[in-house]
């Protein structure tokens, strides 16, 4: 079964329409101006005013809220904890928790920054889902990436569940003739020699006939490199950008000259 | 002049005591389909690794003599200038998908995008590889969700779509079916009548008989005998020295001892066997 390591959902939507690098660009500046921006709301509003609508208009929201709820959710939480008890802020007591003490001006800090950890994982959820690796690598290729850069990541997102079907193999090959992977800890810790070895070793020979392969197909070719598929850049896409671009400028510069 | 050309070459890869390939001299002409045979360790696959310049600009080790292909010599080219004109594909098809695309149409482009082809040409020339291979409905299949067959398949038509004037093939059936082993014999041989040069290591001996020109017999690094299939496929040499012979071959030798049969060539195909034995 055909496994690969990506997030990206295939659908017909503006999002997916949007040049890889915009959306690249989007998701920064959002992340950016979260952190940056010196309103308090700032995070929250972008929360309900950009990231929501965004994954709406993605056709993507059901995925991405699972994800969110999943993955962002617990980390938030945790964070948003830590931070409301352990902040020696402000004045103004909630309540006491033994030592701990919780103060309106903690549980605030606590909340912008769990927000802002929001913002940042669920904006690069969004930019996964609605965006393919090989095109995103393609279209940074294009613009001057290294080709052998673009090819270690998206060759790496491919490879990775190819080593785990093997180590599988290999695991089964070995229990098989009697090793033992279900017992205690330490009998199961020493049965990792013998599957180790092979997985290291024959990833080796891998790695040099790939490296053969790829190089017999032109791979350090100084020819400059085509793609086979157009990756579109329409000008909507590239105005886009440019404002995003004065939007972080702008936040990060309020930042400095009000600080 | 021959359009491959290897002048006492002697080879030894960096970790290796002995050298792997000894002496060998070599010329083929252009258009012409070339078996190479020989056990474990021949050097077989180090002779593939030459002709298609990795030996020595990837494996480094000592090399000395020359090799040339159309006129020019491997010793003042680079690799990637070398690729260009000399395709290889080998064994092991699962290392040979490059892993940076997700679909078989985009692994054939794969290629032709690292030598900058244009698009549109890009697009004919994979449909006319697929087409060449048999492999148009595997186009939209992920190249990791195909059988160790069809990898081959995907690997030699990566190749082939790259139009090599020199095609240097190390065991390219070994994971397919008599049908597919056909097919890929066949377009072989097509490719080699529409004037691309062709090396291929095999053991299916009784192919090469059906369709090679040539068959070089190697053995401990050096060129044992070569000459037409059958002339070497049906030659005692071979048996002396232990490599495998067709069962047809084997049985009219047998035939042969106790006079049943009764023709001077001894056959190495079924159909040769067959009318043998009827005459």
């Amino acid at each position: 079964m055909h496994e690969r390591l990506s997030f990206h959902i295939q659908r017909d939507s503006f999002l997916h329409r949007l040049n890889p690098l915009t959306k690249l660009v989007l998701t920064l500046a959002l992340v950016i101006i979260a952190f940056t921006f010196p309103w308090y709301w700032t995070p929250h509003l972008l929360v309900i005013a950009a990231i929501i609508p965004l994954s709406l208009l993605g056709k993507v929201f059901r995925e991405f809220s699972l994800t969110a709820l999943r993955l962002i959710l617990p980390a938030a939480t945790f964070l948003f904890l830590m931070q409301a008890f352990f902040q020696p802020i402000g004045t103004d007591i909630i309540f006491k928790f033994y030592f701990l003490d919780v103060t309106t001006e903690s549980m605030l800090f606590a909340f912008r920054n769990a927000m802002r950890i929001f913002v940042m994982v669920s904006s690069f959820t969004l930019f996964l889902l609605s965006t393919h690796p090989s095109e995103l690598m393609s279209d940074l290729t294009r613009r001057g990436l290294p080709g052998q850069f673009a090819y270690v990541i998206i060759s790496t997102l491919q490879i990775i569940p190819q080593m785990q079907a093997k180590a599988q193999t290999i695991i089964s090959a070995q229990r098989s003739r009697g090793l033992d992977t279900e017992s205690t800890f330490f009998k199961r810790a020493g049965s990792l020699v013998p599957l180790v070895g092979p997985l290291v070793f024959g990833s080796l020979v891998e790695v040099e006939e790939r490296a053969i392969a790829i190089e017999a197909r032109g791979f350090t070719s100084k020819h400059v490199k085509t793609s086979l598929h157009e990756i579109p850049d329409s000008t909507f896409d590239q105005s886009l950008r440019w404002v995003l671009f004065i939007l972080i400028i702008a936040s990060v510069g309020l930042n400095l000259w009000l600080s | 002049m021959a359009f491959v050309n290897l002048q006492n070459v002697t080879y030894k890869y960096p970790l290796t005591k002995e050298p792997v390939l000894q002496n060998i001299n070599l010329q083929i002409q252009e258009g012409e389909f070339v078996s190479i045979i020989g056990q474990n360790g021949a050097g077989k696959s180090t002779l593939c690794y030459a002709l298609a310049g990795f030996v020595p600009h990837f494996f480094k080790g000592e090399i000395s003599g020359e090799i040339e292909v159309d006129g020019r010599k491997s010793s003042e080219s680079t690799l990637d200038e070398w690729v260009l004109n000399v395709g290889l594909a080998f064994q092991n098809p699962f290392n040979q998908i490059s892993g940076a695309k997700y679909t078989v149409f985009e692994e054939l482009a794969f290629g032709l995008e690292n030598i900058g082809v244009p698009r549109d040409e890009m697009k004919v020339r994979v449909e006319e590889a697929m087409t060449l291979t048999g492999i148009r409905d595997l186009a939209d299949r992920s190249p990791y969700s195909l059988s160790g067959g069809q990898q081959q398949r995907v690997a030699l038509t990566s190749i082939l779509v790259m139009r090599p004037r020199l095609l240097v093939l190390d065991e390219p059936t070994s994971q397919m079916d008599p049908i597919g082993t056909r097919e890929v014999f066949g377009v072989v041989r097509r490719m080699a009548e529409e004037g691309m040069t062709v090396v291929m290591v095999e053991h299916k001996v009784e192919w090469i008989a059906n369709f090679a020109d040539r068959v070089i017999a190697l053995k401990e690094g050096q060129i044992l005998m070569e000459g037409k299939p059958n002339e070497v496929l049906t030659s005692g040499l071979l048996v002396e020295n232990h490599f495998g012979v067709s069962r047809y071959t084997s049985v009219a030798r047998e035939a042969q001892q106790r006079g049943l049969w009764k023709k001077e060539k001894l056959p190495v195909t079924l159909d040769e066997s067959v009318e043998g034995f009827r005459s």
